[in-house]
């Protein structure tokens, strides 16, 4: 697990490093400036590439994970990895004084890993505890940290350099990756593999329905990344209080 | 004598009066506003998923049916002059009404792809806000009665300032739906010179491919 975050870290660390390499030669455009977007042309190249890695490994692999495991199992494995992420958005909830939503993670974690089997339930959902979810990015975010230029970080996707960021807080906070035992390189590298899958069988009629109806694939990620981010920050507070008039 | 004194007191009373009887008037009349747009969101919306969920009907059927009602409800042309950003003000008048015309279908086409998938749901309103006179947020939740997953949350922008309540935008989970276009258009007509026939044209084409079936 260590070797693989600290890859995807490593990469977050170079991505952020390119753009800056990047902008000596090739001037953004005014909309690209407008969009706070100024390394757009090396992130469309990077979307390029997420979208083969998606399509060519990604999506063949998500298909398989249909066809073999059944909606209860996908469900297991869904909550079982929510259930393995609780601790890091527990410390996140703090961090941000959200004591309430703290209380909230802590108690899923109890109640989930025991009744529930070591995660793979969710009985805390039906207790009323629902689950939401925080990491470092939002809780920098909350301590007034700027977002920066919008990032297409390879394999993770859209991001910023303060997301980034929060990834890499996050993957040093994660417990899980301290417990050292055996076959630990394969339990690692199956739980990222799973969260892949997870997130991509969660968000595949979504992805579709986007591709189908967007006018500019990549704008549409970028506005939707954006506002979703802004959303989680706020914890769903607060809501349409800065839209534009029309 | 008693004429000078009195009929000031009258008067007062009569004043305090209608203030008393005017204030709750007044006080109630955001909360009633809000209340006509949540009403036309609960009760709208609903029809509208009643809609798409009708198996009686064709796909044309759906798809005429589904025009209609959304465009009784949706300010397209507003919201499509929204979503034209800057080059609202830069573009021959001809293409922004041709702009209009090409939104209309496609908005059409996209809000029945985005909302085809909840037609098993039903909505709830579960409050409002009013960020002005005329301009609310009606709150809503998408339950499944199928599943034991958290509800979605929908919100719906209504305006009223024409007389009568009219949707202007929704948002899923927090993102509104012509924010992204606004995004989406001004960076393909930043790449495309500003040409607003070319976005027409595009725009066109993805309304006739969103009517067709998922691959």
């Amino acid at each position: 697990m260590r070797g693989l975050r600290v890859l995807a870290v490593g990469l977050c660390g170079l991505m952020l490093a390119l753009p800056l390499a990047g902008c000596a030669t090739t001037p953004p455009s005014a909309e690209a400036l407008a969009a706070r977007d100024p390394y757009e042309g090396m992130n469309r190249q990077t979307l390029k590439f997420n979208g083969k890695i998606d399509r060519y490994f990604v999506i063949p692999t998500v298909g398989l994970y249909f066809i073999l495991v059944p909606e209860p199992g996908r469900r297991a494995v869904h909550n079982f990895l929510g259930n393995l992420s609780l601790p890091t958005i527990f410390v996140n909830d703090m961090f941000q004084g959200e004591l309430k939503r703290g209380a909230q993670s802590a108690g899923r974690f109890v109640i989930n890993t025991t009744i529930g089997l070591g995660g793979f339930f969710d009985p805390a959902t039906r207790m009323g505890i629902p689950g939401h979810g925080e990491d470092f990015g939002q809780t920098l975010a909350v301590w007034g940290a700027k977002e920066g230029p919008y990032l297409v970080l390879p394999f993770f996707g859209p991001s910023s350099p303060r997301d980034a960021a929060g990834l890499a807080v996050d993957t040093v906070m994660d417990p899980t990756n301290y417990i050292h035992f055996k076959q630990h390189i394969w339990w690692a590298a199956g739980r990222e593999y799973f969260t892949l899958l997870d997130l991509r069988a969660q968000t595949y009629q979504t992805v579709q329905s986007i591709q189908r109806s967007s006018v500019d694939y990549y704008s549409s990620l970028r506005s939707l990344y954006r506002q979703l981010r802004e959303e989680q920050i706020r914890n769903g507070r607060a809501k349409g209080q800065d839209l534009p008039d029309f | 004598m008693h004429i000078p004194t009195t009929l000031p007191l009258v008067r007062r009373a009569v004043l305090v009066l209608a203030v008393l009887l005017a204030a709750p008037m007044l006080m109630a009349r955001p909360a009633a506003a809000a209340n006509v747009a949540e009403s036309f969101v609960g009760d709208n919306v609903n029809k509208g998923l009643q809609i798409l969920n009708d198996k009686k009907l064709t796909t044309a059927q759906r798809r005429d049916q589904f025009e209609g009602f959304l465009l009784s409800l949706v300010d397209v042309r507003r919201v499509a002059l929204f979503t034209l950003g800057q080059y609202r003000r830069t573009a021959p008048p001809d293409d922004v009404e041709a702009f209009v015309a090409a939104f209309k279908n496609y908005a059409v086409a996209a809000y029945q792809s985005y909302f085809a998938r909840y037609t098993d749901q039903t909505l709830k309103v579960t409050g409002s806000t009013q960020r002005s006179p005329t301009d609310y947020i009606v709150q809503t939740q998408l339950i499944d009665p199928g599943s034991n997953q958290q509800p979605l949350e929908v919100d719906f922008r209504v305006r009223t300032d024409t007389g009568k309540p009219v949707l202007v935008d929704v948002a899923v989970s927090g993102i509104w739906l012509s924010l992204e276009e606004r995004d989406q258009f001004v960076a393909f007509l930043g790449q495309n010179n500003g040409n607003v026939r070319t976005l027409i044209s595009h725009l066109s084409e993805l309304a006739v491919n969103l009517g067709k079936p998922a691959q």
